[in-house]
């Protein structure tokens, strides 16, 4: 018989074989949730009805056992020790300890078989069927690679975010700087103005301000992005934009009928029924419905 | 017969020494079942040991009628992981299982079964049993992942001999043993099985945590270039990779014989599910009446402590 511990002194029961339903659910009526994941629930305290019979246990196990000089290779199993008590609802520290478990296992394990030199790890060119099959390991795979991307998504979206918002600032800096420097060149050419009037307009040239643009710098145009747009455009640039994609072959037209029809800008002499514009037929489809269109061609 | 008989001997080797002055009776080899001068024989003619064990486990796997999704792709998963198992079809029966299922084992000629049984399509039992008149253990399993489950991404080998890994604390207590030996015996494959593929590339973890049994299967993935040498240093950087299925068993009862008999073990902290939706269901069920008493409660309690006139009553003239 092996040794009893002290810890199951609790369940050193008499061998009563009284059946006795009304404790169990008394007993019952005291439980709490044991486990989270599991709808398991266990008693407080021991049933006391629980039969425990260590001799027939042992017999039992006696008589199943295998020879004892059995090569380990047959059973091929291991006792590893469980340094720590786990707490079953802590799933991470739960699976770690069964982790461990495993590893040092395979560790054990693995030293014996190079003792003994027998094969122990599949060789990278060994194909055999296998326990999931391919097109489930590519669905496996397919889940990972999708993991990974919306991570790395997430990561692009909050760097632009980020780069956006620092563009911003430093658009607005420049901007109030800009602007500053609009502010005060003005206030400097009223200064000289006013010097000037001060001064009853006597000399020529000796006293020009320094205004900056005579320094030899060209006059520079601002980086305009919009090169198409010219000051007098009442349509802001629009007006030539957007069918990039559409049809360029009705380009002409099109471009015929804004100039005829609208979108703003001057108006005036544009829309005129004249003796020119009647015969005017740059607006319409050239030929493209001639004949009769119910014959299907 | 006093003993009974074990399930493995064979002798493969060398039939012919055992006709000089063996009996016609198959020999029991390992449990020194023979007369002296005949071991004195066998040990002084033959150098090396002759008895050769053979591990001849074969199990059957069925599973009750009514089974869930869920629980069916377990039995799936197991039948995949043993390749000493036999599938067979659902056992209808209701009355007189253990007979039905003993004739069935006995019929595939198989030495031991799992038997899954599913009751009201939510609670699963799995039954361990060793067929002639073995052991046998009913047990409540939880928190069941098949291998299907996309976040377990490991794989191995179909029929590749597992490595057992045991906590320690099963060799505290002889139920515990006994449940540790049975669970070799199942989960181990033969070492010369024919469907039995060469290489150890998973492990099976069986840990008690919390009086549970908890199965877990790992696959072993080492950075290796050979078979049998390994780079240096590739030891600590094996890996395991989780391949399923995963569950967890709570022994309920452990029988004297094969699925049935006298009892030898009963879990004292087990409570059956349904027991557990019925006290869920009790703690619902007095919710109106309850309100009520302690509406009534209130009243009584305002009656017998009267609260002390306002003050500031009349502050506001209406």
């Amino acid at each position: 018989m092996g040794p009893r511990s002290k810890d199951l002194s609790l369940l050193q029961v008499e061998n009563n074989v009284e059946d006795d339903a009304d404790d169990v659910i008394d007993d019952a009526s005291e439980e709490e949730e044991s486990e989270s994941e599991q709808e398991d629930v266990k008693l407080m305290e021991p049933s006391k009805t629980a039969i425990y019979n260590r001799e027939g246990l042992v017999e039992k196990l006696e008589d199943i056992s295998w020879p004892e000089n059995v090569d380990w290779m047959h059973k091929l199993c291991l006792d590893i020790d469980q340094e720590k008590e786990v707490d079953v609802n802590d799933d991470l520290a739960r699976e770690l300890a069964f982790y461990t478990q495993a590893l040092e296992g395979t560790r054990l394990a693995f030293d014996k078989f190079q003792s003994m030199g027998l094969p122990f790890l599949r060789p990278p060119d060994y194909y055999a069927e296998m326990v999931k099959t391919d097109a489930h390991m590519q669905k496996v795979k397919g889940k990972l690679l999708a993991q990974k991307r919306q991570i790395e998504e997430a990561e692009e979206r909050r760097k632009a975010r980020e780069a956006k918002r620092i563009a911003k600032e430093v658009q607005a800096e420049k901007l109030k700087e800009r602007a500053k420097q609009k502010k005060q060149e003005i206030e400097e050419v009223k200064k000289w103005r006013k010097q000037r009037q001060q001064s009853g307009f006597k000399d020529g040239k000796d006293s020009m301000p320094d205004l900056g643009f005579e320094d030899g710098k060209a006059f520079e145009r601002s980086s305009k992005k919009r090169p198409g747009v010219s000051p007098g455009d009442r349509s802001g640039g629009k007006a030539k934009q957007g069918g990039g994609k559409g049809n360029n072959k009705n380009k002409k037209n099109r471009e015929f009928r804004d100039s005829k029809f609208g979108f703003g800008g001057k108006k005036g002499m544009k829309k005129q029924n004249t003796a020119e514009t009647t015969n005017d037929f740059r607006a319409f489809n050239k030929g493209g419905a001639a004949g009769n269109k119910k014959r299907k061609r | 017969m006093g003993k009974k008989r074990k399930h493995s001997e064979t002798q493969a080797v060398e039939p012919k020494k055992k006709d000089e002055g063996a009996p016609e009776r198959p020999k029991r080899t390992l449990m020194g079942w023979k007369d002296k001068e005949e071991v004195q024989a066998q040990t002084d003619s033959n150098s090396e040991s002759p008895q050769v064990f053979r591990n001849k486990e074969k199990v059957m796997v069925t599973c009750s009628r009514r089974i869930n999704y869920r629980y069916r792709h377990l039995m799936l998963n197991l039948v995949s992981l043993l390749p000493h198992c036999k599938k067979d079809n659902k056992v209808e029966s209701r009355s007189s299982k253990g007979a039905t299922l003993n004739e069935l084992i006995e019929l595939r000629g198989c030495s031991s079964a799992l038997f899954f049984e599913c009751r009201k399509h939510q609670d699963l039992y799995m039954w361990m049993a060793r067929c002639p008149n073995g052991p046998s253990v009913k047990f409540l399993v939880n928190a069941v992942h098949t291998m299907e489950e996309l976040k377990l991404t490991g794989n191995h080998l179909k029929g590749s001999r597992p490595l057992l890994t045991f906590s320690r604390n099963f060799e505290k207590d002889a139920h515990w043993k006994l449940l540790k030996e049975m669970i070799i015996q199942i989960f181990g494959t033969p070492k010369e099985h024919r469907k039995s593929k060469p290489y150890h590339d998973h492990v099976f973890v069986f840990s008690i945590v919390d009086d549970h049994i908890w199965f877990r299967n790992y696959q072993i993935s080492v950075p290796h270039n050979e078979s049998d040498k390994m780079v240096r240093g590739g030891l600590d950087k094996m890996t395991l990779v989780e391949v399923g299925p995963r569950f967890c068993l709570n022994p309920i009862k452990i029988f004297a014989g094969s699925f049935g008999g006298p009892t030898l073990y009963e879990n004292p902290f087990y409570v059956s599910p349904n027991q557990i939706r019925a006290l869920e269901k009790r703690k619902k069920a007095g919710k109106y009446a309850k309100k009520v008493k302690a509406k009534t409660r209130r009243k009584m309690h305002e009656q017998s402590n009267p609260l002390e006139p306002d003050e500031f009553a009349d502050m506001w003239r209406e």
